[in-house]
C-alpha cells in the first residue's frame, strides 16, 4: 500500500498551502448554510404545539450539541495518530480542538438550559444526559490546562493525548445516555419524510442546513487554530519565513 | 411566515428571553471561535517579522531563538512525522 498519503497530511508545510485553498469555500458554504438556516429557523418554522415558539432553539441547541461529541472522538484518534506515528500534525489537532470543544460544550449546555427553564420548568437537573456532557466540558478544561500546566511540550503532548482517549469513552456515556436513564432528557428523535407527522420535513429541513454550518464552522475554526499553532512550532522552517516575508 | 408584524418576531410568542438570549450567544459563540483565530494569525505574523528582522540585524546576541544560526541562513527541511 502506497502511504505518501499519511506522510503528506503529517507535513504541515503541505496541509497549510492546501488548507488555505479551501477556506474561501468552505465559508462561502458556510456563510450560506448559515443564513437560510437561520432565517428558515427563526421566521418560518411553525410553532410546536406544546412549546410555542421555543422550538427555535432547536435549531442552535441540536448542531451544536450534537457536533460537541465529535470533538473527543476527533482528539482520541489524532492523539492516536500522535502516540503511535508520532505525527506534528496529529498533536497540534489535540491542542487547538480542546478549547474550541468547550466552547461547543458550553454553548451546547447553556442552550439546553434555556431552552430548559420554560419547556421543563427547570435550569438545571442531575440527569445523565446533562451530567455527562457537563463531565465533557470539564474534561477539556482539564486537556486545555495541562497543556499549560506541563512545560515539557512532549510530556504535555503524550498526557494530552492519553487524556482524549479517556475523554472518548465518556462520550460513549452520553451518546447512550438518554436511553440508559430515563429522566428530563428526551431521546433522540425520529425525523420522517411525510408531512402530516409532527416531525415533517418543514421540522427538520432547517436543521439540516443549521447542522451543515455548524459542521463548517467547526472545521473552519478548526483549520484556522491549526495554521496559527503550525505557523509558531514552525517557525524556524524556510517555507514560514518565506511566508512572513510575502505577507 | 409565522409573523405577520415585526413586533410579533421580536417578541416570540412571549419566549423573546430565551429565543434571542440563545440566538445571541450562538453569534457571540461565532464571532469568537472565527475573529479570534484571524486576530491571532496577524498578531503572529507581526510577531515573527519583528524576529526575523531581529535576528537578521544582530544574530550573535539575539536571544530570541535558541538555534545558533540566523533563520535567514539555514535551511530546515520540513520534517515528516
Amino acid at each position: 500500500m502506497d502511504w505518501t498519503w499519511f506522510h503528506k497530511w503529517g507535513s504541515p508545510k503541505w496541509f497549510y498551502e492546501l488548507s488555505g485553498k479551501w477556506l474561501p469555500w468552505l465559508v462561502g458554504a458556510m456563510v450560506t448554510c448559515l443564513l437560510i438556516g437561520v432565517i428558515w429557523a427563526l421566521l418560518f418554522v411553525p410553532q410546536d404545539y406544546q412549546q410555542g415558539l421555543t422550538n427555535r432553539i432547536f435549531y442552535v441547541h441540536v448542531p451544536v450539541a450534537s457536533i460537541s461529541l465529535a470533538f473527543f472522538p476527533l482528539m482520541a484518534i489524532a492523539g492516536t495518530i500522535f502516540l503511535v506515528w508520532r505525527m506534528k500534525l496529529a498533536d497540534v489537532v489535540v491542542k487547538v480542538a480542546a478549547p474550541l470543544g468547550a466552547w461547543f460544550t458550553a454553548l451546547a449546555l447553556a442552550s439546553g438550559s434555556i431552552w430548559g427553564v420554560d419547556t421543563w420548568g427547570t435550569w438545571w437537573v442531575w440527569d445523565g444526559r446533562l451530567t455527562s456532557l457537563l463531565l465533557q466540558f470539564f474534561l477539556l478544561l482539564g486537556v486545555v490546562s495541562l497543556r499549560t500546566a506541563l512545560e515539557d511540550s512532549e510530556g504535555a503532548a503524550r498526557a494530552c493525548a492519553l487524556l482524549s482517549i479517556v475523554g472518548g469513552i465518556n462520550v460513549v456515556v452520553i451518546k447512550y445516555s438518554v436511553d440508559w436513564w430515563n429522566t428530563l432528557h428526551q431521546p433522540s428523535s425520529n425525523f420522517t419524510l411525510a408531512t402530516d407527522q409532527a416531525n415533517g420535513p418543514e421540522i427538520w429541513v432547517p436543521l439540516i442546513f443549521m447542522i451543515v454550518a455548524v459542521y463548517l464552522f467547526f472545521a473552519i475554526s478548526l483549520i484556522l487554530s491549526t495554521r496559527n499553532e503550525i505557523l509558531q512550532r514552525e517557525k524556524r522552517a524556510q517555507w514560514v519565513i518565506d511566508l512572513v516575508a510575502k505577507s | 411566515m409565522q409573523f405577520s408584524n415585526f413586533q410579533e418576531f421580536i417578541e416570540m410568542g412571549g419566549y423573546a428571553f430565551n429565543v434571542w438570549s440563545v440566538y445571541g450567544m450562538f453569534l457571540i459563540f461565532l464571532t469568537v471561535n472565527l475573529y479570534g483565530p484571524l486576530r491571532k494569525n496577524r498578531l503572529i505574523i507581526r510577531d515573527l517579522k519583528r524576529r526575523y528582522a531581529l535576528n537578521a540585524q544582530a544574530p550573535a546576541t539575539s536571544s530570541d531563538f535558541d538555534s545558533q544560526s540566523s533563520p535567514g541562513s539555514e535551511t530546515i527541511e520540513e520534517e515528516r512525522a
